[in-house]
């Protein structure tokens, strides 16, 4: 009782930060979980929605890209591995990014009605946004996985365990851009606009339905294009993500490194604005 | 340790929202040009300490920063300057049913709100079958929230709040919810924790039940805190501090000091309040719901300095208050009037007068004793002493010598029929009340519309004790009056006769009856004020509840006879078809006799309800008399010269039994109209003789 549960001067260093959320774990879940069953409640089909969605995405993209448009990107054909399987895999991680980015960037304002009345660690809240993302990228995965037995005839190897440290680098990413969007959205509703825009740049500037390859192809017409692609830390994360799970090998280091110096570089930021902001969100909201 | 530190918080708001259009008043090009945006500062230096098991109110006028305080202490905000440091789980009161899902289920929710307060889930799980029960929100705790009602939700977000068990309670006007019934169950609540020692953090407008519950009150004011010696020297500042408004008046003499405040008066005699902090105050009961004064919209439209008139506009009744007060010597004479704007159902109206819990006696009728302790576990009012008898003064005493000086009320002029009555509040209010009830406003509850004049009080602030208890010789028990072998009883509206310790009378005994509109208004129907006797003399006042008349009866019992004056009061003009003053007997009377015949009562007949003459002679006379063998004679007898009444005999029907003396008034032509006034109604004698019997 006397421990000191709550004082506005009190450090909160980068490890308390990390304290508090340990402590609030089991608050996390719940609001993750409350989250996951108010979804799809009241939906006749319910999660089935959360397979649906992202096979269908695959899908049209498959369609339009790889059969009307087939013959301009290159890596649908002559290329090692089937271009459905290279979609599926940078779609899903994609989507995962895009929906679990745009849902914490208005994850405070739609918490308001809790935030104006309760404490608790803030960063919770951006956070538990991003919890049904993940399940939809669960789902997405499991069916990756299923395709690519189906494809290639064998279990993905080694270049599992790859897949989980750009997974890693990509949560780093993420979570440093939520708090940060979810932040300044409460002061700057503009934030919210410029993330979704941001993201609907990002699908084409991303190697989704297309592959590196393609763009330094192209690159010899636009040489600026590669530049600016380069900037993007996704892709190489997506084409870190190819790297593993269809080449079985450690992504290029040149390739992942700019990736882990940006997602370093935005969740120390997006901490530290967070916590300048958090205090008196309630009063903005 | 204390529990929760603040340290000079200072708390400042942008008086804009938001970062503001690029180009706008304010924005950023306003801030790029160095035009800076206006701050102000809602909390100004606040610093002060709450120790585990105390309780603390906050009280202050809307946006002296209550709120944006409790949001500082429970942590949903920064201060901007200053140290603020709570040790412990806060739960706060304040915002309830915060976080809850609208499409989960009131279950979920319970959990989920559990875990929000700082629950863990085996908590939750230990106290669930309480928090249901306590919301009683039942078989719905299964449905989706978004199915609730706005009470619901509610009850269910304030049951979870008081079982999650915290260090401090933060409790934020959360008595203003639900329905009444709800609220007392808060209230009880919020008494429980109170006696199990928990911390809490009060925020609220009703300052009496801030001053039960808490240690101590802090006030703030534009920001600033102010802090008196005691709970109730802070509420009094408070009280002063906000007397210059429109709603506000301060009534003054050298001792009396009376503040009238938005449909609530404080009465202070020599500085020391006399009356409880919810003061005087007029509750109208209407549908079920209890609309109180304070909840008007107040103006004093007229002030001086020792009276003022203020008027109340209620906001949900079409009714207006209109209050009438004025100060002379130590007397606070207050005459409280409604106006219907067209007529409304209300089943009653109460005027409390809540007075300090260290008046330790009462008055009332010809009595007077101890107010009981008010223990914490009780939860409603408890009458200490019955309020049948319609009593017009009474007053209450403190033996402390510190205490506050003797309290008298007088009931002056015309009143509405009502009743006095002396209660202790329940535990959180913590105090004494005298209501005034008045429950009979007019047929089928509803009263019509227009200005009615309810009572008019004269409350006495420094009364003399000996004064009060003096009012005990006003009121004889059982209200007899005895000459010899005759003694004359009144109750419930029945004036009685008995000889020797037997009763002679029968039935409705001696009454009157008045016939008009097609019906008989008998006298026992009445509704009977205060009796007053005074050595062999008692007057005694019935009022109709129906019609605008009343009965004074002055009945003075002497040398073997009651004398009997009936006068009637039209309140307006009214109309008798006929009227009576009757006398009911035993049946053993068998024989009577008038001014022209002598006869015997006929037999009663079995099944028969009517009544019927025995006479044939109706000329008016003065005299009938009834004769037995076994009972003196009865004699009724009209000396009222110039009103002619017809004297005869009857026997009323089988059930009743009883033979019937009567005076019978009825008009030459037409109708009996009465102006508004005082008229004679029956003068005359009924003598009882145990020496002329047969």
């Amino acid at each position: 009782m006397s421990s000191v549960v709550y004082s506005n001067v009190e450090g909160r260093g980068f490890g308390r930060e990390l304290r508090t959320l340990v402590r609030s774990r089991g608050l996390l879940w719940d609001l993750i979980s409350k989250d996951l069953r108010a979804r799809y409640r009241n939906a006749v089909m319910g999660f089935v929605w959360a397979v649906l969605q992202p096979l269908l995405m695959m899908l049209i993209l498959w369609f339009v890209f790889g059969k009307i448009f087939g013959g301009r990107i290159a890596s649908v054909s002559g290329q090692e591995h089937s271009y459905e399987l290279m979609l599926l895999t940078g779609l899903i991680f994609w989507q995962f990014f895009a929906s679990a980015l745009g849902r914490a960037t208005t994850s405070l304002i739609d918490n308001a009605d809790l935030i104006k009345k309760v404490y608790f660690p803030r960063e919770i809240i951006p956070i538990a946004s991003m919890g049904n993302s993940v399940v939809n990228l669960a789902i997405g995965f499991v069916v990756l996985m299923a395709m690519y037995c189906w494809i290639e005839g064998s279990l993905p190897g080694i270049g599992l365990l790859w897949l989980t440290v750009v997974f890693g680098i990509q949560c780093v990413l993420l979570i440093g851009l939520s708090l940060l969007c979810s932040s300044l959205n409460v002061r700057f509703r503009d934030v919210g606009y410029a993330v979704d825009v941001a993201l609907m740049m990002g699908f084409y500037a991303t190697p989704i339905f297309y592959s590196l390859e393609d763009v330094q192809h192209a690159a010899t017409n636009y040489p600026m294009a590669m530049s600016i692609l380069s900037l993007n830390p996704l892709v190489g994360i997506v084409t870190g993500y190819r790297t593993a799970l269809l080449d079985n090998a450690f992504p290029a280091l040149n390739q992942i490194a700019w990736p882990i110096l940006c997602s370093i570089a935005v969740l120390v930021v997006g901490v530290a604005v967070f916590r300048r902001y958090s205090p008196t969100i309630a009063d903005h909201l | 340790m204390p529990l929760i530190e603040l340290d000079k918080i200072a708390k400042s708001f942008s008086t804009r929202r938001g970062a503001g259009m690029l180009l706008g008043r304010g924005g950023l090009a306003d801030k790029l040009r160095g035009r800076n945006q206006g701050w102000f500062e809602v909390l100004h230096d606040i610093s002060f300490t709450v120790e585990p098991g105390e309780a603390v109110g906050l009280i202050g006028a809307n946006g002296a920063g209550k709120s944006t305080l409790l949001k500082i202490i429970a942590g949903v905000t920064a201060p901007t300057k200053g140290r603020v440091t709570v040790r412990g789980r806060v739960a706060s009161l304040l915002e309830l049913g915060a976080g809850f899902h609208p499409l989960l289920t009131g279950r979920e929710n319970v959990y989920l709100n559990g875990r929000i307060l700082g629950m863990s889930r085996a908590d939750v799980d230990r106290v669930f079958d309480d928090i249901v029960a306590f919301s009683g929100i039942g078989e719905f705790i299964d449905n989706p929230v978004d199915t609730y009602s706005s009470g619901m939700f509610v009850r269910l977000g304030f049951a979870v709040a008081v079982h999650s068990n915290p260090d401090v309670f933060l409790v934020d006007e959360v008595l203003s919810v639900g329905d009444e019934d709800f609220q007392r169950k808060c209230r009880e609540r919020i008494g429980e924790l109170r006696s199990q020692g928990k911390t809490i953090l009060f925020v609220s407008h009703d300052l009496s039940i801030v001053n039960t519950l808490c240690d101590r009150v802090i006030l703030l004011s534009g920001g600033t805190m102010f802090v008196r010696g005691t709970v109730q020297e802070t509420i009094d500042f408070y009280l002063r501090q906000i007397g210059q408004k429109k709603g506000i008046h301060t009534i003054a003499s050298t001792s009396i000091e009376a503040i009238v405040s938005h449909g609530r008066i404080s009465a202070f005699h020599n500085r020391t309040e006399i009356s409880a902090t919810s003061g005087f105050q007029v509750h109208l009961r209407s549908m079920g719901f209890v609309h109180s004064s304070p909840s008007a919209d107040w103006n004093v439209v007229a002030r001086s300095e020792n009276g003022c008139v203020a008027v109340g506009k209620m906001p949900r009744l079409p009714i207006t208050h209109t209050w009438r007060l004025q100060l002379s010597g130590s007397t606070l004479t207050w005459a409280i009037e409604v106006e219907c704007e067209r007529p409304v159902q209300i089943e009653g109206i109460d005027v409390n007068l809540f007075v300090k819990n260290s008046f330790t006696h009462w008055q009332y009728r010809d009595e007077s004793g101890m107010f009981p302790e008010i223990a914490p576990q009780q939860q409603s009012y408890l009458e200490v002493v019955p309020g049948d008898a319609v009593v017009h003064q009474t007053g209450a005493w403190s033996d402390d010598p510190n205490g506050p000086s003797p309290l008298s009320v007088e009931v002056v002029g015309n009143a509405k029929p009502h009743r006095l009555q002396w209660s202790n509040t329940d535990y959180t209010v913590g105090c004494r009340v005298l209501q005034v009830l008045f429950n009979d406003l007019g047929p089928d509850n509803v009263m019509p519309a227009g200005r009615h004049e309810l009572i008019t009080l004269e409350i006495d602030l420094g009364a003399d004790r000996d004064r009060i208890l003096g009012y005990r010789a006003k009121y004889v028990r059982g209200t007899a009056l005895t000459d010899g072998d005759l003694t004359m009883r009144f109750a419930d509206g029945r004036f009685s006769l008995e000889w020797r310790g037997e009763e002679i009378t029968r039935a409705v005994a001696l009454y009157s009856s008045i016939l008009t509109h097609n019906i008989w208004n008998d006298s026992d129907k009445l509704h009977w004020s205060y009796v007053d006797c005074s050595g062999s003399v008692m007057r005694v006042t019935g009022r109709s509840r129906r019609f605008p008349f009343a009965q004074h009866w002055e009945l003075d019992l002497r040398d073997g006879a009651l004398y009997v004056t009936i006068s009637i009061e039209a309140f307006d003009d009214f109309e008798m078809d006929e009227y009576h003053t009757s006398i009911g007997l035993r049946p053993e009377y068998d024989r009577w006799q008038s001014d022209h015949e002598l006869g015997a009562f006929p037999p009663f007949e079995e099944g028969l309800e009517d009544w019927r003459h025995a006479n044939r002679d109706y000329a008016p006379g003065t005299t009938i008399k009834a004769l037995s063998r076994v009972l003196p004679s009865v004699i009724l007898r009209s000396t009222a010269s110039d009103i002619p009444f017809r004297m005869t005999a009857l026997n009323t029907g089988a059930t009743d039994n009883a033979r019937v003396l009567q005076a019978l008034r009825t008009p030459e032509s037409g109708r009996i109209r009465l102006a508004p006034g005082r008229h004679l109604y029956f003068q005359g004698l009924v003598r009882v003789d145990g020496a002329n019997s047969l």
